[in-house]
Formats: C-alpha cells, sequence, structure tokens
C-alpha cells in the first residue's frame, strides 16, 4: 500500500472503535477462565505431586506497584484451581516467589536455582523488558516451560529467541503500547503540530518512542518532535524533564513512563501546570494497580494501560468473565487488579487448558511437549477478551485498550472513561506470521513498508 | 645487610610456610576438581560462579589488602571483560573462549591502564572517588550507547567452545556448564590463584605492602611508589577483567547492570566478607557472597535487608573475616591444646 488516503478512513480500516461493542460471542469451542463449569474426566493416572510454579516478579521497589498484581493474578487462579482438586483434579499448585528486582545476572541465577534445584514445572512472571531477552534463552537452556506475563519487548522474538520451544508470552508485544497510543491521539486530537516526549532511558521507552514516531509519520505527518527528555528508569525527580518538556510549549505531550515512576511523574508534573499546557497521551498510566493513582490525576488524558486491559472493560453484563474475575479478586485482595493480575490469572488458565487438553489426547500427565503443542494456536477467553497465542512466535494477541481518565463515583481512584474506551483489533497494528525480522522491530518495518501516509 | 645465616633461616620459614599452604592447598583443589561428580548441577554452576566472583575478588584484593588502596571502580573492569567477550561475538562472530580470554586481557589493559594513570596520584576517599566516578563513566557509555552494546538490553553471548573447538557446548547446556565449563574455570581459577601467591610474596608484592604500611618510609627506602601502584592497579584490573569475560558465558548476556557503581560495592563486600587480611579471604568472600546473595533472593523478598544486616553485623562482630576469624579461633584452640 502507499500513496496518500484519507486519515479518517484510514483509521476505519485499522477497525479503531469508541466506547466499542464486543464483536464475536463466545463459541462453546473456546475455553475460558475459571472452574466453574463441568471439566472433563482426567485420563489415565496422574500423580498428585503438588505442581510447582516459580512466579518472579517485583516485589520491591518502584515497579512492584505494577508488577506484583501478576502474583495476585496467578495466586487467586491457583487457589480457584486448588479448590477444585488441582490441575487434572490431582495435582495442587504451588507458587515459588522470587524477587525480579535482584537484577539481570541474580534473576538468571534464580531461574537456575527454581528449575535445577527446586525442580518446577512451569515458570512464570517477569516484568521488565530488560528481563525477558535475559531469561527467555536460559528457560530455553533449561528446557523449562515459562509463559512470561509481560516483559513484553519485541527483541525478545526478533532477536534472543527466534524460534521459541518452551517459552510463551501472554500480555500484548511492546509495539502495540506506541502504536496504540499513537492512534488513539490521531483519532482524538488530529489538529496538533508539536509533540514533547518524556520515556524512560531503557528498551521499553525507546521502543514507545520508535512506534508512537512511525505512526505520526504515517497518520499526522505534520507533527513534529520538539523535545525529549530521557528520564533515569526508576528515578523519583521528573522536573528537569517535565520543565524542558514545557518549555519546548508543545500540543501534546508523550509519555511511557510507568509504575511508581509515573506516579512520582503526575503529581509533579502537577505543580508545574503541565497538564494545562498541553495535551497529553501515556501508553501506561494506569497500567499500575488501580489504587495508585489519586483523584487529582488530570482527566480526559489518553490514559494507556499497556495496550492490554483495564478491569472496567469489558464492562460486567457484555462480558462475565471480566466481572467474575473483578469481584473475585477484590474480595481476595481488596483491590482492583490492574493488566499484570489478569496475564497472571490468564496465564495460568491458558496452562490449564492446554494441560487438559494435552491430557486427553496422551492420557495421564502430559509431557510438556504435549502442553506445548496444545498452547501453540490456543485460544482462551479471559477477563480481558480473547486471547490467542500463535504457533510461529509465541506470542499472546489480544485486542488493543486504550482510553481517557475520568474520575466517577464508584471508585476512589480514576478509571478510564466508560463511554470513551479505544480499541483496536491487535493484527491491524502489529506485523503478521511471516514478516521478515526487521530493525528495530518486525511490527516498525511493517508500519513503514504498508500503511499509507494520511493526507492532512 | 643479610647475613648468611638470616638468609638461610628465612628461606627455611619461606619453605615451611610453602609446606602450610600446600597442605591445605592440595586436598582444597582436589575436592574442588571432583565437585561436579558429587554435587548436583545446580551446586556446580553456583560454585562457577564463586570461583569467576573468586578471581575478580583476588585482583581487587591486590589494591585493598596489599596497597592499601580502596578502589570502588571495579565493576568497570569486570564489565570491561564481559563487553569484549560479547562485542567479539557481536562483530567478529567470534566463538572460542581462549580468543575471548585474550581479547578481555588486552582490553582491561588497555582500560585499566588509562584509569590507573588517572587514579593512582591519588590515595584514600580521592581514589575511592575517582575510582567509582569513572566506572560511572563506562557505565553510561554502555548503557546509552544501545546501538552498539544492547543498552539495557544487553548483548547476548552464545556457549563459547574451549580448548580451541575441543570441547563444544552444542548438548545440553547445564551438563556443558556444571562439567566441562566447571573444569575450564577452575583451572583458570588455579592459575590465578597461583600468579597472584608469587606477586604478593615477590619483592614487587613486599614493596606494595611497605607502601601501604608506611608511604614515607617506603619513597625512602627508594620504592618508586607511584608505578608500583600504577603496575598494582593494572594487575588488579586485569584479574578482575579475566573474571568478567568468564562468567559472560555463564549469564548468557551481558547488561550495564554489572558495570554499574552497585557492582563494585558487591565485590568490596565479597572481599570484606572473607577478610582482605589475607590471601585467601576474598577467595573465600566470593564464594561465600554468591551463595548468600542466591539463597537471600530466593528464600525472601526483603533479601536486600538480610544483606544489609549480615554487612553490617560483620563490620562490628568479624572485622576480620571469615578467614581471619577462622584463623584466630584456629590458634585459639591450637594453644588450649
Amino acid at each position: 500500500m502507499a500513496g496518500e488516503v484519507n486519515r479518517r478512513d484510514f483509521l476505519s480500516t485499522l477497525g479503531v472503535s469508541v466506547g466499542a461493542a464486543l464483536t464475536a460471542s463466545a463459541g462453546s469451542v473456546i475455553p475460558s477462565v475459571g472452574v466453574a463449569h463441568a471439566q472433563d474426566k482426567p485420563k489415565g493416572n496422574i500423580p498428585d505431586t503438588p505442581y510447582k510454579i516459580g512466579h518472579m516478579t517485583f516485589f520491591t521497589g518502584p515497579a512492584a506497584v505494577l508488577g506484583e498484581p501478576m502474583y495476585k493474578g496467578q495466586l487467586l487462579a491457583a487457589e480457584e484451581i486448588n479448590a477444585a482438586g488441582g490441575l487434572l483434579g490431582k495435582r495442587k499448585i504451588e507458587i515459588l516467589k522470587a524477587d525480579e528486582a535482584a537484577g539481570t545476572d541474580a534473576n538468571v541465577k534464580e531461574l537456575r536455582r527454581l528449575k535445577l534445584s527446586e525442580k518446577i514445572d512451569f515458570f512464570c512472571g517477569i516484568t521488565s523488558s530488560g528481563n525477558t531477552p535475559a531469561l527467555g534463552p536460559v528457560a530455553e537452556e533449561l528446557k523449562c516451560l515459562t509463559i512470561f506475563v509481560d516483559g513484553c519487548t519485541d527483541f525478545l522474538w526478533d532477536k534472543a529467541v527466534p524460534n521459541p520451544h518452551y517459552i510463551f508470552r501472554i500480555t500484548n508485544m511492546q509495539s502495540a503500547d506506541g502504536v496504540t497510543c499513537a492512534v488513539a491521539v490521531a483519532q482524538t486530537w488530529p489538529k496538533i503540530r508539536k509533540v514533547a516526549h518524556i520515556h524512560p532511558d531503557y528498551s521499553y521507552g525507546r521502543n514507545a518512542f520508535d512506534h508512537f514516531g512511525i505512526v505520526m509519520k504515517k497518520l499526522l505527518p505534520h507533527t513534529e518532535v520538539v523535545s525529549e527528555g530521557w528520564p533515569k528508569l526508576g528515578t523519583t525527580d521528573f522536573s528537569s524533564h517535565i520543565t524542558k518538556a514545557i518549555s519546548s510549549k508543545p500540543d501534546l505531550v508523550v509519555s511511557s513512563v510507568w509504575g511508581g515512576d509515573y506516579v512520582a511523574m503526575y503529581k509533579q508534573a502537577l505543580r508545574y501546570g503541565m497538564f494545562q499546557k498541553a495535551k497529553f497521551a501515556s501508553m501506561i498510566a494506569f497500567g499500575v494497580a488501580p489504587h495508585a493513582i489519586g483523584k487529582d490525576h488530570p482527566e480526559g488524558v489518553i490514559a494507556g494501560v499497556h495496550s492490554n486491559y483495564h478491569f472496567t472493560y469489558p464492562d460486567g453484563d457484555r462480558w462475565p468473565y471480566n466481572k467474575s474475575f473483578v469481584e473475585k479478586y477484590h474480595k481476595r485482595f481488596n483491590e482492583y487488579p490492574n493488566f499484570q493480575a489478569e496475564g497472571g490469572y490468564t496465564a495460568t488458565y491458558i496452562l490449564k487448558t492446554a494441560i487438559e487438553k494435552a491430557n486427553h489426547l496422551t492420557g495421564g500427565w502430559p509431557e510438556d511437549d504435549a502442553v506445548i503443542a496444545m498452547l501453540e494456536g490456543q485460544m482462551i477467553a479471559g477477563p480481558a477478551g480473547y486471547v490467542y497465542i500463535r504457533p510461529d512466535n509465541h506470542q499472546g494477541y489480544k485486542d488493543a485498550v486504550t482510553g481517557f481518565s475520568k474520575n466517577v463515583a464508584d471508585y476512589p481512584f480514576p478509571i478510564l472513561d466508560p463511554a470513551r474506551i479505544i480499541t483496536i483489533p491487535i493484527r491491524n497494528i502489529t506485523a503478521p506470521p511471516g514478516w521478515p525480522k526487521g530493525e528495530p522491530t518486525s511490527t516498525y518495518t511493517w508500519i513503514d513498508k504498508t500503511w499509507p501516509v494520511a493526507k492532512v | 645487610m643479610s647475613t648468611p645465616a638470616v638468609t638461610a633461616s628465612a628461606n627455611a620459614r619461606e619453605a615451611g610456610s610453602v609446606r602450610t599452604v600446600l597442605r591445605w592447598a592440595v586436598p582444597v583443589a582436589v575436592l574442588l576438581l571432583v565437585v561436579p561428580w558429587i554435587v548436583p548441577p545446580y551446586t556446580a554452576i553456583l560454585l562457577t560462579y564463586g570461583l569467576v566472583m573468586a578471581i575478580g575478588a583476588l585482583g581487587f584484593n591486590l589494591l585493598l589488602g596489599y596497597t592499601g588502596l580502596l578502589s570502588f571502580g571495579h565493576s568497570a573492569y569486570f564489565g570491561v571483560g564481559a563487553y569484549v567477550v560479547a562485542l567479539m561475538v557481536k562483530y567478529l562472530g567470534v566463538g572460542s573462549m581462549e580468543l575471548f580470554l585474550f581479547g578481555a586481557i588486552i582490553g582491561s589493559v588497555i582500560v585499566t591502564a588509562v584509569f590507573g594513570w588517572v587514579c593512582v596520584r591519588y590515595t584514600r576517599i580521592f581514589f575511592s572517588i575517582l575510582t567509582l566516578a569513572l566506572s560511572q563513566v563506562l557505565w553510561s557509555l554502555a548503557f546509552k550507547f544501545f546501538w552498539v552494546t544492547g543498552g539495557t538490553d544487553g548483548l547476548r553471548v552464545p556457549t563459547p567452545s574451549l580448548l580451541v573447538g575441543l570441547v563444544t557446548g552444542q548438548g545440553d547446556k547445564t551438563d556443558f556448564m556444571s562439567h566441562a565449563y566447571y573444569h575450564y574455570v577452575l583451572v583458570v581459577f588455579f592459575a590465578a590463584v597461583a600468579l597472584m601467591w608469587v606477586i604478593v610474596n615477590s619483592p614487587f608484592g613486599k614493596a606494595l605492602q611497605a607502601i601501604r604500611d608506611n608511604e614515607t618510609r617506603a619513597e625512602f627506602v627508594g620504592v618508586q611508589i607511584w608505578r608500583y601502584r600504577f603496575v598494582a592497579f593494572l594487575v588488579s584490573g586485569v584479574f578482575t577483567g579475566l573474571a568478567g569475560a568468564l562468567w559472560v558465558p555463564l549469564n548468557g548476556l551481558t547488561t550495564p547492570d554489572i558495570i554499574h557503581w552497585s557492582f563494585s560495592g558487591e565485590i568490596v563486600f565479597m572481599t570484606v566478607l572473607g577478610g582482605f587480611r589475607s590471601f585467601a579471604g576474598p577467595i573465600v568472600g566470593a564464594v561465600v557472597f554468591n551463595y548468600l546473595k542466591t539463597y537471600a533472593v530466593g528464600y525472601t523478598v526483603y533479601w536486600q535487608l538480610l544483606l544489609g544486616a549480615v554487612l553490617v553485623a560483620l563490620v562490628l562482630s568479624l572485622p576480620t573475616g571469615i578467614v581471619g576469624t577462622a584463623g584466630r579461633l584456629a590458634a585459639r584452640w591450637k594453644k588450649v591444646s
């Protein structure tokens, strides 16, 4: 595709919808989360030894407010499964925790310890995109069945492990984050001209910056980048970056700062009146545990959820899987889930589904290879909607979500405005299977080569 | 002036001390050689990490224990070793461990020569701050030049081939790490220990200790302080660089984390833990610290608290470290019996 098209027409071909209705209804063949429905009786002899899961995420530091909920999501699923007898009705799940904040080197050792010394059956978790490229190859070496919840860098499949066997990943690919945010901006504020960026200075920030930029080049080609700020990950002082952004007089400030860092940043930005001086769009502002954001957070800004999930969408009666998940999670932990919690929960159920299917075929406790074969191409209805594991790269795909911050009476923190949720079919914003590996990512080159430039 | 009688008695003492050392060293060496067959693979891999860090800490202690200079920038040389290997893989497609070690030595000689030239003019806190600052410069280079260094993603290093391609790691990686690679590291470790033993017991090593104990007197005796410190710095950095090169294949990836000053802090921790006043201190400290951190991280999310508590307890109650304290206890036991 080349040449110029009308922006609005192109956005509609992307299937971007606001306040979206669900497009498909759940067929009986698609498995779902939860253990309420009747299970087939497992075939053959199942041992009753515990099924050990090693779960690594941030339990300490500023990243914990975003990362720790993935452990809670998995714990909730495990407790539900155990209450119903365990995996295949026999094997109770036991979770061993490990702190991701120990650093890449210690994390690699810890994964080895979990597999070789604790003999875990399955490894799960990981928040930082700096850690999956380190742990992915080690999990492959150890032949350790793994589903990463996050750590969603494209680099993992593009370069670090181009042909995965044992490792999978459940939440959306990182490139979808920058693209979703940029598409939302193009749709909401097409008249902006000057864009200032504040991103954490590591691979995630650069990935968000690159993909936001390539979409801008296509959809809003008249925009220019007037300022770039690269605060260090884990920093608490954003003043210089905020003032630098403001002084460039932008129409829009874009940021992928996340977790506790983002909480610190928006509070400081309030003091400088940044949100009055420019529009604001974030890839991941509401990715943290919802209660971490205060009612002082500006309203009407694009508050991304890592393009994955916000607990208010899809709303209750239209998508009961979400309603029941949010209720159970709130009851168990007295807080609301974030996208990581959903990821940990869904990862556990997609594993359970694959184990059941493999058992159905092979009988007894299935070999890892049988479970892997079942996971490849597996689709499951989770709280966020359908998640599909692509067989070629073992990556989970679900429709991307973002929205606008809004304070409502029902919650003590802002949520995504239920009337203005933006969803985009994931296949329209990520490179398809077979697309050649590219620099910086496959999705980047795919957008660059196949998206038309919109007319002003 | 030494009379023949004094020299003879010194020689006898020397021979005696060598014999004592060998009485310890030989059984330990034999035990280390057979370790992979008697412990589970994971323990052997963890010990490999420990031995690698022991080489680094041994180098570090040449400055701290023998020359009296506290470097807070040894992460830089460790990082140079690791990144030289990773860049050799990325740009030259090299896969041989011997070439890696060779490259890492050349790389760390160059970097330590430059850094040492700047740093050894100063002592005490000024020296420590300078080494720290320079290591942070390297850290930010590794961090910022991501198109070369991979930034925070780091650079991957595949399993190397050992002994000019005689042993390849094509099969099971865990098996390779816990046997072939373990023994490879062990041999390098033995060589490093022997070399360091010779260095610290040579006239050069004695001169360093003289500088440490009294700089002014050493200068009066005719020791060229600046030059001696520089050479000690160089040797120290190269040992740590060698450790960095041996560490990369274990981790499979090198990231800027290992150049950050906090990693220098770990090297200091190891040495203090083992005892910087003794030759074996850093070796024991590195191995113990490696187990300590790994199990602390594995068993509690309060691992930082635990490590901090150990450090405080160490400084307060065991200032001479594990080896120093063990030595004192042994001496007391000998006196009693």
